[in-house]
């Protein structure tokens, strides 16, 4: 057990620091984020009663594209100059490579999360007053679940060719319960002042556990050097 | 020859049980109170959604199948199911919106979580097919297909929990049959459950064929020629 904890640390340290050093995927990312962000500002910040009602809408947008770039990214970096095929040749096992990819995908996600959610609830002057926690928590939760599906799909659809656009038609209908199962849960609680609970919690706890095992289960058949 | 009988008598059943659920429903069935005709779209909407479902099934058993023991007749199989539940899919969202305009006055509304459902549903393997007719390698996609199945058919439940989510404006408290209505329904599963099967055997026979054609001509190559695979994806 404790091996494996250290295999994911090494594993998760290494993809952060080949992050910290060349900043690929953090800038690129973000800055797609603000960008998608701003389009639906010229569109609909004009009308701040829709726009404070749809902020959790705007973001998920704005998440859903720039984790389809952030998976890509990260995946595309084992395909250089043959970096999986070491990985793969490591002794170690494939669900920890997994686990690995998560959990940087995870911690990059959040980063993006925490710089462009600001933004948009600076633009759409989204009241975060009533649940501050809870919507983080909301937030965390849902990203766990669409990087556990986004980092199973990079997977299986970068060894192939016509990367662009696939993995984001992939993975959009797949994550579309978890998208409306979150924003449902933060209109609940923003909107209606009712505490995140009932069905929609439950769909999206659901949604993370049912995808990160069966994730782990189908990551080694889809890697491929 | 006796074959090809078969296959004629199949079809010719399922199109006579067809028509005569079809007279069914119009001459001798009553017409529902408050909707009116628009609800006779019900006995064809229902049973194409139930095979809907069972389409998946054979879809998501296939893709399972093949992870398993890598025979391609389980692709093969997957393949043709997926092809077959988007058909029919797209049969459930038309009635569907057929019947939201006759009784609710529009032709979409996202208050309706089944409408909503099977539209998503439809999403997701209409994306199966585009997937599959992306990867290169029949091997390779064989296994992304089979993947993309196996999650997307876990993921039914949760897209069906959440289409609840959605405020439910429209639809009445579960519509209760009389007895000749419930006995017009089962009549109308039956030629629609025979076209499903039918329709999955029958793209299943062609990307068998496919399949042996293209192992034919990798067999053997032309001098100079690229093997090429005729069973492309779709």
């Amino acid at each position: 057990m404790n091996t494996t904890l250290r295999q994911i640390a090494v594993l998760v340290a290494k993809d952060l620091r080949i992050e910290g050093r060349t900043r690929h995927t953090l800038g690129l990312v973000v800055v797609l984020g603000i960008l998608i962000i701003s389009v639906l500002g010229f569109g609909i910040g004009s009308q701040p009663q829709a726009a404070a009602l749809g902020t959790p809408a705007i973001l998920w947008v704005a998440y859903l594209f720039s984790g389809v770039l952030c998976f890509e990214k990260t995946m595309a970096t084992e395909r250089q100059d043959g970096a999986l095929a070491g990985l793969l040749l490591a002794p170690i096992d494939r669900s920890v490579i997994y686990a690995g990819k998560l959990l940087s995908n995870l911690t990059l996600m959040l980063t993006v999360a925490a710089v462009i959610t600001p933004i948009g609830i600076l633009f759409f002057a989204f009241d975060l007053s009533p649940a501050p926690f809870g919507f983080i928590a909301i937030i965390s939760i849902s990203m766990l679940g669409f990087a556990a599906i986004g980092t199973l799909f990079s997977a299986l659809v970068s060894s192939t060719r016509l990367q662009g656009g696939l993995l984001a038609m992939v993975i959009f209908p797949l994550v579309l319960p978890l998208v409306i199962a979150s924003t449902q849960q933060l209109t609940a609680m923003f909107r209606d002042h009712t505490p995140p609970g009932g069905m929609g919690l439950a769909v999206l706890l659901a949604f993370v556990a049912i995808f990160l095992t069966t994730s782990w289960i189908v990551f080694e058949l889809v890697l491929e050097p | 020859m006796t074959r090809k009988l078969l296959i004629f008598a199949y079809w010719l059943a399922a199109a006579g049980t067809f028509a005569a659920a079809a007279v069914r429903v119009f001459l001798w069935t009553p017409d529902e109170v408050t909707m009116g005709i628009i609800q006779k779209i019900f006995y064809f909407h229902l049973p194409v959604a139930i095979n809907t479902f069972v389409a998946c099934t054979v879809c998501f058993v296939g893709g399972i199948g093949y992870l398993v023991q890598r025979k391609t007749w389980w692709d093969d199989l997957a393949s043709a199911a997926a092809k077959v539940a988007v058909v029919l899919c797209t049969g459930v969202l038309l009635t569907g919106m057929l019947w939201a305009r006759g009784a609710w006055n529009v032709w979409w509304t996202w208050y309706s979580p089944r409408l909503t459902f099977s539209f998503m549903l439809w999403l997701l393997f209409i994306v199966y097919l585009i997937v599959r007719a992306s990867v290169e390698g029949s091997q390779r996609r064989a296994v992304v297909g089979a993947v993309y199945g196996l999650i997307a058919y876990l993921d039914i439940p949760l897209v069906y929990l959440s289409a609840r989510l959605l405020p439910d404006q429209f639809h009445p408290a579960d519509i209760t049959l009389a007895p000749s209505m419930k006995l017009t329904l089962a009549i109308s599963f039956l030629p629609i459950t025979l076209i499903t099967m039918g329709l999955i055997t029958l793209q299943y026979r062609l990307h068998r064929a496919r399949r042996a054609a293209s192992v034919d001509s990798v067999a053997m190559p032309a001098a100079g020629v690229q093997p090429t695979f005729i069973g492309g994806a779709l």
